[in-house]
């Protein structure tokens, strides 16, 4: 084994005209990883979101919602993926890479949208009421302007789970660019393998500073200072009042 | 080096149950080396039930591979292993004549058996005659998809891809690979509009068939996920695959005559579509491969029915 041979074989790969055109190009997979990821990232948020924010403002679930969070962490997504492929309805394909990258990408979205809201200091909210806002506004006007740090700073961590984990989708038959790894394995061609790591690894990265500027977009002017450094999911920045 | 390797690590393993000094047909029990993959388990188990109906003892030892085992047997420290020809054929080929040496397996049993008879001899192994029970790499169809278009061999499926092209499950390695898809494309000129990467015959290859994603995929001929899936496997009419019918490979000086009847009998009843059942029997639904091999050979007559 001669690394310094392999990196150049590497090298060669990348800047092979044919890996970069045709069905198995890399323009096509990473269009393929970036829908499957995007499709993903969708469904959780579709499903994640709203009961989050509705936990979070009733202020009940939190066993639930924080459970929610640790079990799903624990999960398996492989197992997951090759178990929802071998269900007949679902079957290989996308579809499967699709439900258990959303199922994967559930928790964190769900534990940190209630975590954001619950964390909302009582006082601001008592003084809200007080004022005469009714329940949907306060969660509008109030909570969710307070929450949206910890809440984007979810949908940033999940998303970055899903881009980096959406390799596995090429296991059960899908594309996108874990294919070039789970390829390489096949041929045993080491140069395939690395290739598509780095690809994957890349791909995460951008996935992570796209993100990174997304929840800064995203926070209210008043709170950006708070709100710079990715905070730990529980752990919601102390509104001072 | 390697061989070395291989040599010491069969040695290590075969002297625990091994007297020492040198084997004879008269001195001491039969070993039967098997790989450590069900299959060729299974088979080991009618060789031994086989040989001990005969008065003969044996034991089975699970060695890992090929490798190790053919050391091992030229050494006569194992006595017989169950052997698929065509890729025992190569092996011995590619070490006699090198690793570029021309293919000599082909797709037709006879011929291969024929080539590999001096070989064996050359590192004195007998190789008995082959069963009719093959293991080889195949195309496989739903049974309804088969029905529909009349579909018995591959050339009928290259024939009717020409008016709606196919689409391939198999391995991720399949497009490179001489008897995949380059051979379905080159050999039989089917056209094929989408190859979808799956597992060697796996759990994925089945249920990409079963939910219609692919219209044919690769599979292991004698595999037990055949025969429950209602799958219909296409005879290989151009001969793309190296003939794999499984074959007793015995140290020369061990290949008695009663050695030779006994397993000859097991060979005469083995078909690839018993081995389907029986793998089926034992991967999918978790039997005990002695007792199906029992149950097989009662059947066939090989030893005599229970008491």
């Amino acid at each position: 084994m001669d690394p310094g041979g392999d990196l150049m074989n590497v090298w060669q790969w990348f800047t092979d005209p044919a890996n970069w055109s045709g069905p198995n190009g890399i323009p096509v997979r990473t269009a393929q990883h970036l829908f499957i990821s995007a499709s993903a990232m969708l469904i959780a948020m579709a499903i994640a979101l709203p009961i989050g924010l509705y936990l979070g403002h009733r202020r009940v679930g939190t066993v639930i919602a924080q459970n929610v969070g640790n079990i799903g962490r624990a999960v398996p997504t492989l197992a997951v993926l090759i178990i929802l492929a071998s269900i007949t309805i679902i079957g290989v394909g996308d579809l499967a890479a699709i439900l258990a990258l959303a199922l994967f990408a559930i928790p964190p979205l769900l534990t940190n949208t209630f975590a954001g809201l619950a964390d909302v200091d009582d006082e601001v909210r008592g003084a809200a009421e007080g004022m005469g806002l009714s329940g949907m506004q306060v969660l509008r006007r109030v909570e969710l302007p307070l929450a949206i740090p910890l809440i984007a700073a979810g949908i940033r961590t999940a998303t970055v789970q899903v881009v980096a984990t959406a390799s596995l989708a090429a296991v059960v038959g899908s594309g996108g660019l874990g294919r070039y790894v789970v390829d390489g394995f096949a041929l045993q061609d080491g140069t395939l393998i690395v290739a598509g790591a780095l690809l994957t690894a890349a791909i995460s990265l951008a996935a992570e500073g796209v993100m990174a500027l997304v929840q800064r977009g995203v926070t209210p002017r008043g709170l950006r200072s708070l709100s710079t450094t990715d905070q730990p999911m529980m752990d919601a920045p102390k509104v001072a009042s | 080096m390697r061989r070395l390797v291989a040599a010491l690590v069969a040695a290590v393993v075969v002297v625990g149950g091994c007297a020492p000094g040198a084997w004879t047909p008269q001195s001491t029990r039969w070993i039967i080396a098997t790989t450590n993959f069900s299959e060729t388990n299974l088979v080991a188990q009618m060789y031994l039930q086989a040989l001990e109906a005969a008065g003969i003892e044996a034991e089975i030892k699970q060695l890992s591979n090929r490798e190790v085992i053919l050391p091992a047997l030229e050494a006569g420290q194992v006595q017989i292993t169950p052997e698929y020809l065509g890729s025992f054929t190569e092996f011995l080929n590619k070490r006699e004549n090198g690793t570029d040496a021309p293919q000599i397996a082909t797709g037709d049993t006879a011929a291969t058996y024929a080539q590999a008879l001096p070989l064996a001899k050359a590192v004195n192994v007998a190789l008995l005659e082959p069963s009719p029970a093959q293991d080889q790499n195949a195309f496989a169809v739903p049974a309804q998809f088969a029905r529909e278009h009349n579909l018995t061999t591959i050339s009928d499926l290259a024939a009717y891809s020409q008016s709606a092209p196919i689409t391939l499950g198999g391995p991720p390695e399949c497009p490179q690979r001489p008897f995949c898809l380059p051979g379905l494309e080159g050999t039989y000129g089917a056209s094929v509009k989408e190859f979808v990467p799956l597992d060697a015959g796996g759990p994925l290859t089945i249920q990409a068939l079963r939910q219609g994603r692919v219209n044919v995929a690769l599979v292991f001929s004698s595999s037990g996920s055949v025969a429950g899936n209602d799958l219909v496997v296409l005879t290989d009419d151009k001969g793309l695959q190296t003939a794999e019918n499984l074959t007793p490979a015995v140290y020369l000086p061990a290949a008695t005559p009663p050695v030779r009847q006994a397993l000859d009998a097991v060979s005469a009843v083995l078909t690839t579509e018993a081995l389907q059942e029986m793998n089926r029997d034992v991967e999918v639904l978790r039997k005990n491969p002695r007792r199906v091999a029992e149950d097989f050979l009662r059947a066939n007559g090989v030893i005599p029915p229970a008491q």
